[in-house]
């Protein structure tokens, strides 16, 4: 009864641990309508955590269509997107209001 | 026969209250929120089954993302019925809430808070709600979402009846899209109508999305709904067109 308890309490230790862990954490910057790196290269079959700094002074919306995410992050602030698991290979990106310069790649390896 | 069989519907239908069948521009609601975005929206559907009127529906909508994970979104409906005039329907106030960031967890979720007020006062006010579910697999999207639906004030009986809609998507490129999609209706939540009352449809459908510069976008799904149920109408075509700014 006791081993059953402490496998069971492991287990929960285990899981929180993974919980608490979290995802691994990307930072990408959007300065002047352009993203800094504009090539972020993440393992592939992860979960990943992208931090997005838009410091300029308007909003800006990461779109992907490869990645199925778009997100509007008001100028002046942070946006975490989650990605993955991918499989190996390359993801576009863009600032969807400044498609022109916002460009980028997710390179899952 | 069928005159049998549609009179035994009908009794069956007056016995278990009324269905919360699916308005013809219904839609298959995401949920996901867009902060800050405004769009202005159209939807259409019209629906036939044999022996009866035609049935038509459309709706003009604003909406706004209030907050990361509030969107609100108000809707005039119109209807009509065969050759009558087109009548103005109701207004609907539409609430949707994002929980968590999508790919956060296993399943993406929303959750849905609908509230419509009737033109027609015998209809009451009507309550819709309900979770909304994403999950990805690569480039295939599915969505499932559970609702529940309720007549308030209204002269005929109220009864909370449950509803679903469900589409799969292959999501081939940004301006083209496909998949099939689903809606439904079982009867009262806990009390499902017998399988010959209940409206189950499903058909084909097409998604995509056009970028105008800047703040601008173009979105349109399209639908055409065939019977998967008797009591469900024959063929009902189903459209939806955004213009986010």
């Amino acid at each position: 009864m006791t081993v059953r308890l402490l496998v069971a309490a492991y287990a929960l230790l285990g899981v929180t641990a993974v919980l608490a862990a979290g995802e691994p954490e990307f930072a990408i910057t959007l300065r002047d309508h352009q993203f800094t790196p504009a090539e972020i290269r993440i393992p592939a079959g992860v979960k990943v955590k992208l931090v997005v700094d838009n410091q300029d002074a308007g909003p800006e919306e990461f779109d992907s269509h490869a990645l199925n995410r778009e997100k509007v992050i008001p100028g002046k602030t942070k946006a975490t997107i989650f990605i993955g698991p991918l499989a190996p290979g390359r993801y576009p990106f863009i600032g969807e209001f400044n498609a022109t310069t916002a460009r980028g790649e997710v390179v899952a390896q | 026969m069928k005159a049998r069989a549609a009179v035994a519907a009908l009794l069956i239908a007056a016995t278990y209250g009324p269905s919360a069948y699916a308005d013809p521009d219904d839609y298959v609601a995401l949920p996901g929120v867009e902060y800050g975005e405004r769009e202005l929206e159209l939807r259409f559907g019209t629906a036939t089954k044999s022996g009866e009127d035609r049935a038509s529906a459309a709706s003009l909508a604003f909406g706004y993302g209030l907050t990361p994970w509030w969107a609100t979104e108000v809707y005039a409906k119109y209807n009509r019925s065969g050759s009558e005039a087109t009548r103005f329907d109701a207004i609907e106030w539409e609430n949707k809430f994002e929980i968590g960031e999508p790919g956060q967890y296993f399943v993406d979720m929303g959750f849905l808070v609908e509230l419509e007020w009737a033109n027609d006062r015998a209809e009451g006010y009507e309550l819709r709600i309900g979770p909304l579910f994403q999950k990805d697999f690569g480039l295939v999207q599915t969505n499932f979402n559970f609702l529940l639906e309720r007549h308030f004030r209204s002269d005929e009986h109220e009864v909370t009846e449950l509803g679903y809609q469900w589409q799969v998507k292959y999501r081939w490129r940004p301006e083209f899209e496909f998949g099939l999609q689903g809606f439904g209706d079982v009867g009262k939540w806990n009390d499902w109508d017998p399988h010959d009352v209940q409206t189950h449809t499903v058909g084909p459908a097409i998604f995509g999305k056009f970028p105008l510069g800047g703040q601008q976008v173009f979105k349109y799904n399209a639908a055409v709904l065939f019977k998967a149920s008797s009591a469900a109408a024959d063929r009902t075509l189903r459209a939806q067109l955004e213009y986010e700014f």
